[in-house]
């Protein structure tokens, strides 16, 4: 069941990418890693994550299940000294 | 020109190249390549999900380069921790340039936080290339704590300043069992000439190769210096003194 909000929206499900709030309407929300870089359009190949905390390695992006209020960091190696 | 040994493994080059900074991937792959380095720093940073943008990284061969992973962001041991794991989880590399700066300004590092950073990482198999200020005594301990190098600061990160710390890298120099990187502030050839006739192991430079007006040239140059300034110091210089000492012989002139 889903409550319209003040604003006529649906109830949206939030992540918490790299520090700023993502929020999915109903039906739209990213099941796993990989779900979410291919909406966010970030080459999965030259980023590791974290999950709520934990390290999440390439291989294993597929098969990361993701929930509503999750932390989730994308880093990738750039150009440093 | 002699090998370079960290941690067991053998390099031709006592160049260490910083990948920032770079006008473009491309300059930056060039100038590496003409810098000869064989050891490349990188850091890690979040993705910009909001303007993605194409691997600036990409540009690297990672078959001709070992990447050493920065920890540059990190405030404290923790941060650097957490950095760590990251890095070797995006790299499958266990290499680590451990850097902990707290202070905005002048980027220095924090031994305790260094020191503490180092213990856990070595513990947890990580070869761990600390940047330290040159502190001798520190030198010693990050060694005694199992570190692959000790990275003393030749002057601030960026400064272009030169060797302002020359004294106490002497000392870590002379007192050293494992090799001395200089690392940061060396803003000419010439700065890396003298840190390599000083006889430290290798030096990395970044913002002096990467803002020069021609980064591809300046890569060279830094390349010839390091070379001239190792063979130099395997050459043993000749003392310095304060009077003239004739080159030329002082008989047989032309005189009665």
């Amino acid at each position: 069941m889903s409550f319209p909000g003040a604003f006529g929206r649906g109830v949206m499900q939030i992540l918490k990418v790299n520090g700023i709030e993502k929020e999915f309407a109903d039906g739209a929300f990213p099941g796993t890693l990989s779900a979410l870089l291919d909406s966010l359009d970030v080459n999965a190949a030259t980023v590791v994550a974290e999950v709520a905390g934990s390290i999440v390695r390439r291989e294993e992006f597929g098969r990361t299940i993701l929930e509503p209020g999750q932390r989730v960091e994308l880093i990738r190696l750039m150009g440093g000294g | 020109m002699d090998e370079l040994v960290i941690a067991g493994r053998s390099f031709g080059s006592r160049l260490l190249v910083g990948t920032g900074k770079f006008a473009s991937p491309a300059v930056m792959a060039e100038a590496l390549e003409a810098s000869g380095a064989e050891i490349v720093t990188v850091a890690l940073r979040r993705v910009d999900i909001d303007n993605e943008n194409d691997d600036t990284l990409a540009a690297i061969d990672r078959d001709k380069y070992l990447l050493l992973v920065n920890t540059s962001g990190a405030r404290d041991a923790e941060e650097a921790v957490r950095l760590a794991r990251l890095a070797r989880a995006a790299t499958d590399i266990e290499w680590l340039k451990l850097e902990v700066t707290p202070d905005p300004y002048y980027l220095l590092p924090d031994p305790v936080e260094t020191l503490k950073a180092t213990e856990i990482l070595v513990k947890d198999g990580f070869i761990v290339l600390p940047y330290i200020n040159a502190d001798p005594i520190l030198s010693k301990r990050l060694e005694d704590a199992g570190t692959a190098t000790v990275m003393p600061l030749a002057s601030p990160i960026g400064s272009n300043q030169g060797i302002k710390t020359r004294s106490a890298i002497e000392i870590i120099i002379e007192q050293s069992q494992v090799p001395v990187v200089v690392d940061a502030g060396l803003g000419l050839p010439s700065h890396a000439a003298e840190a390599m006739e000083m006889g430290a192991d290798a030096v990395l430079v970044n913002t002096a190769i990467a803002t020069a007006a021609a980064p591809v040239a300046m890569a060279g140059a830094f390349k010839s210096a390091v070379e001239a300034g190792r063979t130099a110091y395997l050459s043993g210089p000749a003392a310095a003194g304060r009077q003239a000492s004739a080159s030329s012989p002082l008989t047989g002139f032309l005189r009665d």
